[in-house]
């Protein structure tokens, strides 16, 4: 640690520079609320540290011209929870966003950086890949943008190359008659998901499901798409049968491994389970954001609402261990 | 190698050299003597190191020092004066914890002040699910909580009057 010099560019180009300098040994610095924990076990070769948070150009959310949304990608988590018109369009982002750690944490940690640390379990992920997030990635030979999914290898393990850096994720226009959810499960509110998912559907006119799409975290090794599922919601009406099918697909899609923290049996489950109450939600919302009427079909929505499938609803149904109250 | 570091601690304008690898925690405890923020975890899990910096509530142990090059840091050392702005005096948030008996052996307690007057400065009239959620990220290991709560009703009061 001894040998270690900090820089604080002010711009992306500096920044750029100084990661090319010595890629091998550089490390970029976001919020720190990982890399911290990082340095503190060792085993790194960093002898650079580059903070990135005095680059105002990375920072701050933006709507495009087609009405989506650049987010920088050193914004924080608080910011994205907090954004009024961004949590209106996409509220499984404001969800995933508002899980990740206590306050403190959030007023750090930020979106690209949850989003590079690559853990398989990161809160802002599933929601991210649900709305069909892009990367924009900058390095020496200039600026490439790329699918979220193609940004994580592995766990902890991104596609960047070194001295590349993620500048911003672009979400495309949030859809007509369209919702989203988050949906988590830990066993208090600070500790990280055992499972987690993300679902946004668009209805048509009639209230059936027109796209959809589900995404599956702490399951695999990387944060998944489960393209069965939106596949088999298609052209559907939701329904009690079709939520049971989406809890199929999605347990079926699972490769989970067994930790300290759940067994891969019970990862599998749940994986279902909170698939179907996300994509549940996600209909909810989609139904009051289209002013589509709910009358016969609101069962399935309506039964895994009281089961709480709001994100931080199981933390604070469920008081953990050691989460505060 | 040291890095030369300007902040302002407490109001005070402050410099030193220090290391890159040095938290902030570290060092407003070793360089600026100030012991309010307590080394936890280390691991962002507690909140007991938290301070405010730059008005937002931050676990000092996650944060290197040079992180908050121009920045102004407020410890519970910092948190004092009344409402009529007498500074011996305990500042209203403070008062409120002392009469609500929210502290036991108040090793929180620097991280619970500073996350209440950082929520109300947002917030001047929270409900219990805001107070809980502002806390979220503070752990207490003696009281349960419910006395905290009822302090941080009450300093919003106490707060409202002035
Ligand atoms: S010591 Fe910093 S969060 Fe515990
Ligand atoms: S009073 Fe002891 S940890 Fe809170």
């Amino acid at each position: 640690m001894h040998d270690v010099t900090y820089h604080a560019p002010t711009s992306l180009a500096e920044a750029l520079r100084l990661l090319g300098n010595d890629p091998a040994h550089t490390r970029p610095l976001a919020g720190g609320t990982d890399l911290h924990l990082q340095m503190e076990r060792g085993g790194n070769a960093w002898r650079h540290v580059v903070d990135l948070k005095r680059i105002a150009e990375l920072a701050g959310i933006a709507r495009n011209p087609d009405g989506g949304y650049t987010i920088g990608a050193l914004t924080l988590a608080a910011e994205v929870e907090s954004h009024v018109d961004l949590a209106a369009d996409y509220p499984a982002l404001a969800q995933g966003a508002a899980c990740i750690g206590g306050p403190p944490i959030r007023n750090r940690a930020t979106l690209g950086g949850n989003v590079c640390n690559a853990s398989p379990a990161a809160d802002s992920s599933p929601p991210l890949l649900a709305l069909g997030a892009r990367a924009v990635v900058a390095g020496a030979e200039g600026t490439r943008e790329l699918p979220l999914a193609d940004l994580w290898r592995g766990p902890r393990q991104t596609t960047l190359a070194p001295g590349e850096l993620l500048t911003a994720l672009r979400l495309p226009p949030p859809p007509v008659r369209g919702g989203s959810a988050f949906t988590r499960l830990t066993r208090s509110a600070m500790d990280i998901a055992l499972v987690n998912a993300a679902a946004q559907v668009a209805l048509d006119a009639q209230g059936h499901i027109a796209q959809a799409a589900l995404a599956l975290g702490a399951v695999a090794p990387v944060v998944l798409l489960v393209p069965q599922a939106a596949e088999a919601v298609r052209g559907r009406a939701w329904s009690a049968e079709l939520a049971a099918e989406v809890a199929r697909l999605a347990s079926a899609a699972a490769q989970p491994i067994d930790d300290i923290r759940a067994s891969a049996d019970y990862r599998r489950e749940m994986a279902g389970v909170l698939a179907a109450r996300a994509m549940a939600q996600a209909v909810e919302r989609a139904r009051a954001a289209g002013g589509v009427a709910t009358a016969g079909t609101s069962g399935a929505a309506g039964k895994s609402d009281k089961a709480g499938a709001t994100g931080k609803a199981t933390a604070r149904q469920r008081p953990g261990r050691r989460g505060a109250p | 190698m040291k890095q030369p570091l300007r902040l302002t601690v407490n109001g005070q304008p402050t410099e030193a050299l220090v290391s890159p690898g040095t938290s902030l925690l570290t060092f407003l405890r070793e360089t600026c003597g100030l012991t309010g923020p307590k080394r936890g975890c280390e691991e962002g899990e507690c909140g007991c190191c938290a301070v405010l910096l730059d008005g937002k509530l931050v676990d000092s142990c996650l944060i290197f020092a040079l992180e908050a090059e121009g920045a102004e840091v407020l410890t519970v050392e910092g948190l004092r004066g009344d409402a009529a702005g007498r500074p011996d005096h305990l500042a209203p948030v403070q008062q409120a914890f002392a009469e609500a008996g929210a502290s036991q052996c108040g090793f929180c307690m620097p991280g619970m002040l500073l996350a209440t007057a950082s929520l109300l400065e947002r917030n001047p009239a929270p409900g219990d699910d805001e107070i809980r959620r502002a806390i979220s990220g503070n752990l207490c290991r003696c009281t349960g909580y419910t006395p905290i709560v009822k302090a941080i009703r009450l300093a919003a009061a106490l707060k409202r009057q002035g």
